[in-house]
């Protein structure tokens, strides 16, 4: 079994130069550090599930312990939103456009409440799915932290797929109307 | 501090023009993000009767991000800890920009009117809420009595 400073190498620095072994040491705390944020966030998702179901527990009890309230956090934050990725950039953009000529004076949109006409240029989309509409500005922001549609939560990604090969095929069959 | 987007001007007009019953919220002078508001308890829950105020602030990135929400009167229930902290799906992970103050305030009073001893936030509550339903519901009620008496205006 291996000993705690053959683990993180600590015997090694004992024989450096103090410049180097200081450089070392802050390299190995951000190793550790990282050790442990993997470590604790591991735990902290399975909740201690599985195999060594009491070590996992013990360990996630004795990390909660060693760090600060305020790390855990942050950790756990970042759980979060790793978890609840967007929509890829493009997504928003490839939307359809909404023509001015179809918007009522009283549209608004839902994310930021302005009339969508009070723009004399206004960049309105349309979620292909729910039909549900929103500035191309607002719901960009959304998409980028979440795949659900704001007014009724449908997931716009699941119907992706289809919808691009539902345009693929409209095209191919005006390319074959226009040049077959 | 970066000028308030038009949203949170039109909903807090609409808050003052067309309050939801039983709720008030008032923005704070100095901080128009920063919301005073108290919720009554609903009838027939062990809550009734009672005045609860709570804080709410809009983040920076609102409506992107939920309000947040804290209650500052004392409340014994499953889904509320002690520190006033609310376990309620639309402040966190069901959040979406469609909703608004009001609605948020809305889900708060329902919560009140059913708490949901499965999900807890404080375990102790949710513990006795499920092993003594009866007892647990007397001790919201007392709590209402001594912490969130409605005050004559």
């Amino acid at each position: 079994m291996s000993t705690y400073e053959e683990e993180h190498g600590i015997q090694q620095n004992s024989r450096d130069t103090r410049e180097t072994r200081e450089t070392s040491q802050e390299e190995q705390r951000r190793q550790v550090r990282s050790q442990l944020q993997e470590l604790f966030q591991n735990f902290g998702s399975t909740g201690g599930e599985g195999n060594g179901h009491s070590d996992s527990t013990l360990l996630l009890q004795l990390l909660s312990q060693l760090l600060p309230e305020s790390l855990q956090e942050e950790w756990l934050q970042e759980m979060d939103n790793g978890k609840n990725k967007g929509c890829p950039d493009t997504f928003a953009a490839s939307l359809p456009r909404i023509n001015k000529k179809v918007l009522k004076p009283s549209d608004n949109c839902s994310i930021c409440y302005t009339n969508y006409l009070e723009d004399k240029y206004p960049l309105v989309v349309e979620l292909p799915h729910c039909h549900h509409k929103f500035d191309l500005e607002c719901l960009s922001v959304w998409l980028s932290r979440s795949t659900t549609c704001p007014l009724c939560r449908d997931d716009v990604m699941g119907h992706r797929v289809i919808n691009e090969i539902d345009t693929t095929e409209a095209e191919l069959e005006e390319d074959w109307g226009m040049y077959g | 501090m970066a000028s308030l987007p038009k949203r949170i001007i039109k909903e807090t007009e609409k808050l003052v023009s067309d309050p939801v019953p039983g709720i008030t919220a008032e923005p704070h002078d100095d901080n128009l993000r920063y919301f005073q508001v108290t919720i009554e308890g609903p009838e027939q829950s062990p809550y009734e009767d009672g005045v609860f105020k709570l804080e709410l602030f809009l983040p920076d990135d609102y409506p992107m991000e939920a309000p947040k929400v804290r209650f500052l009167t004392k409340i014994y229930h499953p889904n509320i800890d002690r520190l006033g902290r609310i376990c309620l799906d639309v402040l966190k992970t069901n959040w979406s920009p469609a909703l608004q103050i009001r609605t948020v305030l809305l889900s708060i009073q329902a919560l009140l009117a059913s708490p949901n001893p499965n999900d807890p936030l404080a375990n102790d509550v949710a513990e006795d809420w499920i092993k003594n339903e009866e007892g647990a519901k007397a001790k919201a009620r007392e709590w209402t009595k001594l912490y969130a008496k409605k005050k004559p205006e």
